[in-house]
């Protein structure tokens, strides 16, 4: 297949190392989602010269590998933070103020649901009902669910990950204490 | 095997699609997403039909239903068209001012919905014939991107798509002319994208792209379509106007 032009940019180590997945695959094309899923997990999202280095591999056109990564939610095409937080935005989560957590996540962080902090520590998703109402409203951060989490309580959460408070100036909008 | 569709006793393969055999016995089942060169897509769910197996009824999509035994199709029966008319309703809602849409929706005596208001409404009804055809070429330019309501049919990252031979044959096999192709001054503009075209050496006019001449020169060895390289190619009236006359010379 042709070369993108995105090409030119390639950063050499994502390609090697999507080169290394890909080795481990293979060159069929039902391993797609597979390697996907792979690259997703290794850099948080699914870089341009991964998809054209997929497409060159299996020999499909790049289309149909990006019509797969935006496809499926677990997939990004923008780069997620090391720690995703997940706010739960079901029903019980919903009329328990759910939004007012998003609000105070965007004083804490600068970030938006959908977004990922500029030091790459955080990013934010709204999502559908976790199955966990009865402790409403719900956090996940990455595996860790936390219930009854009050927008006061949401500072101390954020604190226990990562150096993102101590390193606020490089992270560009983590509000101080 | 035998089938019965609408009253009218049809022969059938076995594994053969409903559509396939109806349209051979000149039975009028409508359909947007379909088009005989490519598989059925099933999406645009418009030739649905009631199948009616040991007494069992069912309503299947015809365009991928494979006849396996020896069944009783309606095509038209009251339960298939108030679906029907429900789907052209929706794909209405969709792109309510599209022509074909507009030509459906008279055909089955419905008026316009004033619900679901788009703003930004479109031609396109995302059945996916286009990318189905242009993957069947060889191309595979565009492909469905997203899901859901943000789905649409588009180029990776919506850039002038490198695959792009600017054929134009998503465009022509639309069934709701959804996709813009623009020829003028001897260049043609699609999926963001210029392209040059080749004209005819004999009547002037532009035939196919720089790219699809290329791109059949290369997968058809032989040369078929006089390619010269030179910027012309020969359209198909005239190369049947030098047959002839090669025939003319030879046998006269």
């Amino acid at each position: 297949m042709t070369l993108s032009s995105g090409m030119q940019h390639r950063s050499p180590d994502r390609v090697a190392v999507t080169g290394r997945i890909l080795e481990g695959y293979p060159k069929e094309q039902r391993y797609t989602l597979a390697m996907l899923q792979d690259i997703q997990k290794e850099f948080q999202f699914i870089p341009r010269e991964s998809m054209e280095l997929i497409a060159d591999y299996l020999e499909l056109p790049l289309s149909k590998i990006y019509s797969l990564a935006t496809f499926y939610k677990a997939l990004s095409l923008r780069p997620k933070g090391k720690h995703v937080i997940k706010i739960c935005d079901g029903t019980a989560c919903h009329i328990r103020s759910s939004q007012m957590l998003a609000n105070e996540l965007y004083t804490l962080l600068k970030i938006r649901p959908g977004e990922t902090t500029e030091d790459g520590q955080f990013s934010i998703e709204m999502v559908n009902c976790l199955g966990a109402c009865a402790i409403a409203p719900v956090i996940v951060i990455d595996e860790t669910f936390y219930g009854k989490v009050t927008p006061a309580k949401l500072q101390e959460i954020i604190a226990q990950y990562g150096d993102a408070f101590g390193q606020s100036d490089r992270s560009g909008g983590v509000a101080h204490e | 095997m035998k089938i019965v569709i609408d009253g009218k006793v049809c022969e059938a393969e076995r594994g053969e699609y409903l559509l396939t055999v109806a349209r051979r016995e000149g039975i009028h089942i409508p359909t947007l997403c379909h088009n005989d060169a490519l598989p059925g897509l099933a999406s645009c769910r418009l030739c649905i039909v009631e199948v009616v197996e040991k007494g069992w009824h069912k309503v299947v999509t015809s365009c991928v239903y494979p006849v396996s035994a020896e069944i009783e199709v309606f095509t038209a029966s009251e339960k298939i068209l108030r679906m029907r008319k429900t789907l052209i309703m929706l794909l209405a809602a969709r792109a309510p001012e599209n022509e074909t849409i507009g030509k459906l929706m008279q055909e089955y005596g419905l008026e316009k919905p004033d619900r679901f208001k788009k703003e930004n409404s479109s031609d396109c009804i995302l059945c996916g014939l286009c990318a189905s055809a242009c993957e069947k070429i060889g191309a595979g330019a565009i492909s469905t991107v997203h899901r859901g309501v943000t789905k649409k049919i588009a180029t990776p990252f919506d850039d002038p798509a490198a695959d792009c031979i600017g054929c134009a044959a998503c465009a022509s096999i639309c069934p709701t002319g959804a996709i813009k192709v623009q020829d003028k001054s001897g260049t043609r503009q699609i999926w963001n994208k210029t392209f040059e075209l080749l004209i005819c050496p004999d009547c002037g006019k532009p035939v196919v792209t720089r790219e699809q001449a290329e791109y059949l020169r290369k997968q058809m060895q032989g040369n078929p379509i006089e390619y010269s390289g030179d910027g012309t190619v020969r359209c198909e009236r005239c190369k049947k106007a030098s047959a002839a006359d090669r025939f003319r010379t030879a046998f006269s």
